[in-house]
């Protein structure tokens, strides 16, 4: 630091912008190294008519956007998949994007797998009945109002709605997919993954009931009714792949499309998720 | 020295979260940074964002000082940057280099002379838009893609106007004083 220093008039020169640019230059120039004079163009700036901005404004959003907690993995993950930053938030906000709760998807497929594993055919029932409606389950939760507070204020938001349904669908179902399909794996049986079908189509189901009713109702009533078909066919053939061959697939096929056409022709009665609190 | 925290210090306190720090840091340097920042872009608006995101940056990354140089120059370096990067995503408004462009009264030309040399005076014969690029790559530093975004010029123009602009101080100041 020397001990030269902007004069009086230069320094009002250059906070009015009156001066030239060499001589704004040099004045820049010198403010990068020398501390004293930068607090008096803080000063100037503070007092001339020409407040630059509102720095006690700008203060405070700064702080608010520093005391916002980091985006998680999750969040950072959409945005990176080219989501804008509040969109993002408002996908991964979702409870069903806990972290506690997808351990605890993995959990009862991860059972369901081992008791496959082990129990052979009795077992192969009990996955069959459980790995199909783990999706529409997840699904539903992640934008049913009961399961998800931050919904309602979303709601009153000028946000699509079926925008955010169908973007929170697609994450639930990107991050429940993959363990899902893991524990597919070690299902002994020449098809594991033919209950992808009847999956997607509980989820088309759901999506669409949820235009008259709540979405956890629904998917809870689609999972009942899968379980009993389960055990009606359990109790009377002893074998599971019956469930599971092509026309079976076929149906279940045309249940998720005729599903999903009924969900976007009634969209606009998904304002209907208001009410239940 | 006085007692108040360098600047160092308090860039070091806001790595380990000190809010206060981070406040004192921010009055330190908001006001001179905004006010440069103006005299690049006349939206009061944009500068206001450029420096929130300025400082956000160095709140998330304080350990992008690597201690070389002035923390002044460091900050100013995340300024335009980010005026330039606000800009580009709102496309539309003008950064208007309108430099108040008064001339000179005789006593500043004589003062212009001392401090400067020629340059002031061959500086001042300078189209505003070749003003604007020497401000925005030699005086700012910035590449000439960023200079491009901030003017709302081509990326050529910057590079053709920075040629011509050297190439017309080099004969001013060659010719001397006329």
């Amino acid at each position: 630091m020397t001990g030269w220093h902007l004069d009086d008039d230069t320094l009002r020169r250059y906070v009015e912008r009156t001066d030239s640019l060499a001589e704004g230059a040099s004045a820049e120039q010198h403010l990068l190294s020398c501390e004293p004079c930068r607090a008096r163009v803080n000063t100037a700036a503070s007092v001339i008519e020409l407040s630059v901005i509102d720095f006690a404004a700008v203060w405070d959003r700064t702080r608010d956007a520093i005391e916002v907690p980091r985006a998680s993995v999750f969040e950072r993950l959409l945005r990176g998949a080219g989501l804008p930053a509040q969109e993002a938030r408002l996908v991964a906000v979702a409870s069903a994007f806990r972290g506690v709760w997808l351990v605890g998807v993995a959990a009862v497929l991860a059972f369901a797998a081992l008791a496959a594993a082990v129990g052979h055919t009795r077992g192969m029932w009990l996955f069959l009945a459980v790995a199909p409606i783990v999706p529409c389950l997840v699904v539903a939760s992640s934008y049913d109002p009961w399961m998800d507070p931050a919904l309602e204020p979303e709601l009153v938001t000028p946000y699509p709605m079926l925008r955010l349904i169908l973007l929170r669908t697609s994450a639930v179902l990107a991050l429940a997919l993959p363990t899902v399909l893991l524990s597919g794996l070690f299902i002994p049986t020449e098809e594991p993954f033919a209950w992808l079908l009847p999956a997607v189509g509980f989820v088309a189901v759901v999506l669409a009931a949820s235009t008259w009713f709540s979405p956890l109702r629904s998917a809870i009533a689609v999972s009942s009714v899968w379980l009993g078909v389960i055990w009606l066919l359990a109790l009377r053939s002893g074998a599971p792949e019956a469930v599971l061959q092509a026309r079976v697939q076929a149906a279940f096929l045309a249940l998720a499309a005729a599903s999903f056409s009924i969900f976007l022709v009634r969209r606009r009665r998904l304002h209907q998720l208001r009410p239940w609190r | 020295m006085d007692s108040r925290p360098s600047d160092e210090m308090l860039l070091l306190a806001v790595a380990e979260r000190d809010m206060g720090a981070f406040r004192t840091l921010y009055e330190r340097h908001a006001g001179w940074l905004a006010i440069r920042l103006a005299r690049r872009c006349n939206d009061r608006d944009l500068v206001a964002d450029a420096i929130g995101d300025t400082f956000v940056a160095v709140w998330q990354k304080p350990q992008g000082f690597r201690g070389d140089g002035d923390i002044a120059a460091w900050l100013w370096g995340i300024a335009i940057r980010r005026l330039v990067s606000r800009l580009r995503t709102r496309g539309s408004v003008a950064a208007v280099f309108e430099h108040a462009g008064v001339a000179p009264a005789a006593e500043d030309q004589v003062l212009l002379s001392v401090e400067y040399g020629d340059i002031g005076q061959a500086l001042a014969r300078l189209s505003p838009e070749m003003r604007a690029v020497i401000q925005a790559v030699v005086l700012d530093g910035l590449s000439a893609r960023e200079a491009a975004q901030l003017l709302h010029v081509p990326v050529s123009s910057v590079k053709t106007r920075l040629y011509r602009a050297k190439a017309h101080l080099r004969a001013a100041l060659a010719e001397g004083p006329s």
